[in-house]
């Protein structure tokens, strides 16, 4: 009997040291078959175990089964060890460079004339608008007649003009988009005209197609005090809470009052004489407004005695570099790619 | 328009500051733009002395000169000017002097000697555009004084913007009666007193008559004859003041109808009276054909539309309102002058104007129109200013009207329209305090105000024109913010459907953004070589362009995105292909074939989405793993924009099978490496490769993929296509893929083989696509490879094996019978 638990533990001291100096899960495996596999050497030992007195068996029983525990939970500890050894390695060896350069894909851009107008647009909507377009070839008459501005009037000097043959010309103002908007349809009316428009004139501040944004609104008793109200949540909205305007009285012949709007210099507020964005002014000009002329309405077939209203354009691309650094216009048209990915 | 401070400072009281005085008259709807003081420039430069002109000890051009500036000790300049001698009194520029042409002064040192300023010539102190020597000034000058101080530049000059209603401020005289209305002050009108006292013109006495034969388009006129004058030089003073608003010095009699104008704002003209022949003066139509040299030298031929300025022998002497003409110049052997104070309409001096490009100071007033009420005080002004400078006296004067100055009507308004009209908060007597400081009269019967404007504001006419000067003469600055009240009135449906497109449209640009393009914004005019390069011709001219570039309206997208790409690769550096990702919406411009009316432009927009590309396949990526954008990848934009934008039934079909091969696109794209994307039978674009042909032309460095696809068309799709999705529930039992592989003649299309998939496997197979294609050594010359794949589903019930085997027999049956395929 003794002998049979000095065999046991002698098992198991060799195979907890066997286990100790395993190097790897494959040789674990082996030792564990080779001691508790079913032909292993402690399972050969219980085999003899018949052969044993019964008073004996509870012993030699007890000391095997701790014997086995001990083996048992040191395969555990040394599998652990490895498998957390081996995942290391692992981890190691799988270690790629991150830093490489990935399949980056091409990121789109909106033209900033896009942005600007959709901010733009965004913002007067809340208070009401809704968008309508034009023609860009438009007639004499929409583009000047039925503005106020009859042939031979002075106001023609004030645009610089491409003519497109007899009664026709390229657009000089959104102001078109109002008159035609105006005809044949009823009042109240309450829309935003963006587009482009065309003046003869080409340098770092004037492209010969540039764009506007053109509001108007008509209803009963709409005064010039709801048009100095929208242009200041507009400024307020798209160049800052602390943004201020100035009007200043000024003229076009589709409006009466007019007023040329001024919005105070979001950059520097005036404080900077050296400011870029408003040259040291304080006041950015950017947009004309004023009230409709009795003419206009009239001409809609609008009682100027029932309805009033307020109409304003603002310069789209203006505010486009404003918003967005851009020191020359003309980058604008050229279709740079190193441009237009910017923003 | 240009006005002198000084000058207005005489004609109205006032304390302000030159920036003072520019920003009341902005913020009173007379824009100053810009504001210049004549001593620009002239800050740091003195009168001085030349105590000593030695030689530059290592020149024999220069001097050293020891110069006194006024300051304890003198200073040592060099000078390269020979025109000065010792004791000279000279025009000093000290250091940190910034000149008005721009030279800046410093300590230098000039061939080793050093110097501490400069002696200045008239063009570099801005006085003439080129001058010889540097200043000599007179004797007496004193030392170290300020030059402006010395030469007498001490005025500022404000440029003003006059917009076209504006008329009324033309003139001295008119900017002061407005500073005077802000200042509540009265403006001084300028005298016209003779010989210590006030001049009064009766219309009697001259010896040439007036006869008026245009009727009311030249209604009023007003003479005056003044004999024995001397023609010559003006007197300073005058020559002066002329100047200092860019008004040039001709002589005395000139100079002071030219004062006049500036003065009072209405245009006046002198004749040589013996060059009026027949003691008759008179203004008619001119005749067709006849010919008239006017003062400026030029010859024109009137076509019997203007008016003209006649004398009795009919000859046409002036064109009315806009130049006088040569043949009746004053000229230094004028012994007696003729005076012209007129009114012309003011319509057909701009038709002259325009028409003969003669855009002088009097065309630009009489085209606003003149004071109908003056004419008879700006003669007295005149001939007082005229026997002033010129001497001679009044032999008489003349007038004649064709009809009375209309009486201009009341305008009625009621006593609160203001301040409900500008939302501002004026009481009836503070509108007719500010309509009375404008010259108005104001009389109020019960809750109504009757006003009468002055006779030079022709601008005021409706109520609306009154509240305007109610509100600029309180202040903008006072008009408080309002948010204007929403009725429940519905709006127009035209708005709604415009305002559909216009979401589509931005919907459109953000599906192009989202396949990695930026958005482009060309010109809608180009030139007829660029389109001509692409095989396209402009259907539309501007009439007037800037240049040859700007000539015709763009007929399609594409030759604007090959000329963005062209911008692009010609400053592309590296050993990359430039990338081009560019999109634009935009509309293309052709003839309707409709008659041009009011209402009618007779040329159609027609908006086109396009787009090209070239270049690395990602913004970066290893070499191994990129390579340059290929058709697959742009037909993969051009997919999924359709896919996003919604349109159903697309169909493309290559190129080169197109029934529609003249379409002008068509002919821009490699015949073999494009398609044609159909609507049902409607073309609705292109794409493809740029032709070869184009390409090498263009010297187009890369594969460059360009497309171009109906607006028109595609937003009515997907305007049928925006209504709300409706939920589609999928099959719930598992599908079979079954995969074909086959050889087949090279020329079999993909297309082709998909459709015999689907239409031999129908009703289970849910799909097909070819997913393998190889040509080359291990199939015979002329075949290709092809593997296909189809997903048999069925959504009410799991399928058999034998189902499969069955679809797949006949699969391979009908691919034996329309291609010949061979299986694999």
């Amino acid at each position: 009997m003794e002998s049979l638990i000095s065999k046991i533990n002698a098992i198991g001291t060799k195979t907890l040291e066997d286990i100790a100096t395993a190097s790897d899960l494959a040789g674990l495996e082996i030792f564990r078959v080779s001691v508790l596999g079913k032909k292993g050497s402690l399972s050969e030992v219980l085999k003899g175990l018949g052969s044993v007195g019964s008073d004996d068996r509870p012993k030699i029983g007890a000391a095997a089964n701790d014997v086995k525990a001990k083996i048992e939970a040191a395969l555990e500890e040394k599998k652990s060890i490895l498998e957390s050894r081996d995942l290391e390695a692992r981890l190691a060896n799988e270690r790629i460079d991150v830093s490489l350069p990935s399949r980056k894909l091409h990121r789109g851009a909106l033209h900033p004339i896009t942005q600007t107008t959709r901010k733009m647009v965004e913002v007067f909507s809340r208070l009401g608008f809704d968008l309508l377009t034009g023609p860009e070839i438009e007639t004499d008459y929409f583009c000047f007649e039925a503005v106020n501005i009859p042939a031979d009037h002075p106001a023609r000097d004030q645009q610089d003009t491409f003519f497109m043959g007899p009664g026709l010309v390229l657009r000089t103002q959104t102001t078109a988009i109002q008159t035609r908007a105006m005809r044949g349809n009823e009042w109240p009316i309450r829309i935003l005209c963006p587009g482009a428009v065309y003046r003869k004139d080409n340098d770092a501040t004037h492209s010969p197609m540039f764009h506007q944004l053109e509001g108007l609104w008509i209803d009963k008793k709409v005064k010039m005090s709801d048009l100095k109200g929208t242009l200041e949540f507009f400024a307020k909205e798209v160049f800052g809470a602390a943004t201020k305007i100035r009007l200043r009285p000024s003229y076009f012949s589709f409006v009466e009052p007019g007023a040329e709007v001024d919005v105070s210099c979001f950059r520097c507020g005036g404080k900077d004489a050296a400011c870029k964005v408003c040259k040291g002014s304080g006041w950015l000009e950017i947009l004309g407004s004023g009230m409709v002329h009795p003419k206009l309405l009239e001409l809609a077939g609008y009682d100027p005695n029932e309805v009033s209203g307020f109409a304003f354009g603002i310069g789209i691309d203006r505010v486009a570099m404003i918003l967005h650094d851009i020191p020359d216009l003309r980058y604008m048209f050229e279709g740079d790619q190193r441009f237009l990915s910017q923003f | 328009m240009k006005v002198s401070y000084r000058w207005l400072n005489e004609l109205v009281d006032f304390t302000l500051s030159p920036q003072a005085l520019a920003d009341l008259l902005t913020s009173r709807g007379l824009e100053v733009e810009e504001l210049e003081g004549q001593g620009k420039g002239l800050d740091k430069v003195v009168s001085a002395l030349i105590l000593e002109k030695g030689k530059h000890p290592d020149s024999d051009r220069l001097s050293l000169c020891s110069v006194d500036v006024g300051a304890k000790e003198p200073l040592q300049i060099i000078c390269g000017a020979t025109n000065h001698q010792t004791g000279d009194k000279v025009v000093a520029a000290l250091v940190g002097a910034e000149l008005p042409n721009g030279m800046k002064i410093g300590k230098g040192k000039i061939r080793g000697v050093e110097s501490f300023g400069m002696l200045c010539s008239e063009s570099e102190l801005g006085l003439a555009k080129e001058s010889e020597g540097i200043i000599i000034l007179p004797k007496e000058t004193p030392v170290g004084k300020s030059i402006a101080e010395v030469l007498g530049r001490d005025d500022t000059i404000l440029t003003l913007k006059v917009y076209a209603n504006q008329g009324h401020y033309l003139s001295h005289y008119g900017v002061a009666r407005e500073i005077a209305s802000a200042l509540g002050v009265k403006a001084k009108r300028p005298l016209s007193n003779l010989g210590g006292k006030a001049l009064s013109l009766d219309g009697k006495g001259s010896s040439i008559s007036v006869v008026l034969s245009a009727g009311e388009k030249a209604p009023r006129f007003f003479g005056c004859e003044v004999a024995g004058v001397k023609v010559g030089p003006s007197p300073a003073w005058l020559v002066k003041k002329l100047e200092s608003v860019g008004s040039r010095s001709i002589n005395n009699v000139v100079d002071a109808t030219n004062l006049v104008l500036l003065e009072l704002g209405h245009p006046v003209h002198a004749y040589d009276a013996e060059k009026i022949s027949g003691k008759k003066i008179g203004v008619r139509f001119s005749n067709e054909a006849e010919k008239l040299p006017l003062l400026d030298g030029t010859e024109i031929i009137l076509s019997g539309k203007e008016l003209v300025i006649e004398d009795g022998a009919h000859r046409a002497i002036g064109l009315a309102g806009v130049m006088g003409g040569g043949n009746s110049e004053v000229s230094v052997e004028t012994k007696t002058v003729f005076l012209e104070c007129a009114e012309f309409d003011s319509i057909l001096v701009r038709k002259a104007k325009t028409k003969f490009g003669k855009m002088t100071d009097a065309a630009t007033r009489f085209e606003r129109g003149v004071d109908p009420t003056g004419l008879k005080q700006v003669m007295e002004r005149l001939a007082m200013l005229v026997i002033e400078v010129a001497g001679g006296q009044i032999i008489g004067s003349v007038q004649a009207e064709t009809s009375p100055v209309k009486a201009r009507p009341a305008i009625e308004m009621p006593v609160d329209y203001v301040r409900d009209f500008i939302g501002i908060d004026v009481s009836p007597a503070d509108v007719t305090k500010a309509l009375e400081s404008l010259d108005c009269a104001v009389v109020k019967s019960g809750e109504i105000l009757s006003v009468t404007p002055p006779s030079y504001r022709l601008d005021l006419n409706i109520r609306q024109d009154l509240s305007e000067e109610v509100a600029r003469t309180v202040g903008y600055d006072r008009i408080p913010s309002t948010i204007p009240q929403l009725s429940s009135q519905p709006i127009a449906k035209a708005f709604d459907a415009k305002g559909a497109e216009q979401i589509l449209i931005e919907r459109a640009k953000d599906a192009m953004v989202r396949s990695g393009l930026c958005e482009a914004l060309n010109y809608g005019f180009t030139s007829r070589t660029w389109l001509g390069e692409f095989g396209l011709e402009g259907a539309v001219k501007v009439q007037n362009p800037m240049s040859e570039e700007m000539e015709w309206m763009v007929p399609s997208l594409i030759p604007g995105l090959v000329g963005n790409a062209l911008h692009h690769y010609r400053r592309h550096f590296g050993s990359e292909t430039p990338v081009v990702r560019l999109f634009e919406l935009r509309p293309t411009f052709t003839l309707s074939g409709a008659t041009v009316t009011d209402f009618e432009t007779g040329i159609t927009e027609n908006w086109k989405i396009s787009f090209a590309m070239s270049g690395p396949r990602f913004a970066q990526a290893l070499r191994a793993e990129s390579g340059d954008v290929d058709f697959s990848d742009g037909k993969a934009v051009l997919e999924s924009f359709l896919d996003q934008m919604g349109a159903k039934g697309i169909r493309f079909i290559p190129l080169h099978a197109s029934r529609n091969g003249t379409h002008p696109t068509a002919k821009m794209l490699h015949p073999g490496q494009a398609i044609e994307v159909l609507s049902g039978n409607q073309t609705l674009g292109h794409f493809g490769l740029l032709h070869p042909g184009i390409s090498k032309k263009l010297k187009v460095k890369a594969n460059l993929f360009v497309c171009e696809l109906d607006w028109g068309i595609l937003q009515k799709m997907s305007r049928a296509a925006s209504q709300a999705r409706s939920f589609k529930p999928w099959s719930e039992f598992p599908p079979m893929e079954r995969d074909f592989a086959i050889l087949v003649d090279e020329k079999v299309t993909a297309d082709q083989i998909t459709a015999v998939l689907l239409k031999a496997g129908k009703p289970l197979v849910k799909s097909a696509r070819v997913f393998d294609v190889y040509r080359g050594t291990q199939v015979a010359p002329g075949k290709t490879s092809i593997a296909a794949r189809v997903l048999l589903q069925d959504d009410t019930r799991s399928l058999q094996e034998s189902e499969a085997e069955s679809i797949s027999a006949s699969i391979i049956a009908a691919l034996k019978k329309e291609f010949g395929a061979e299986l694999r």
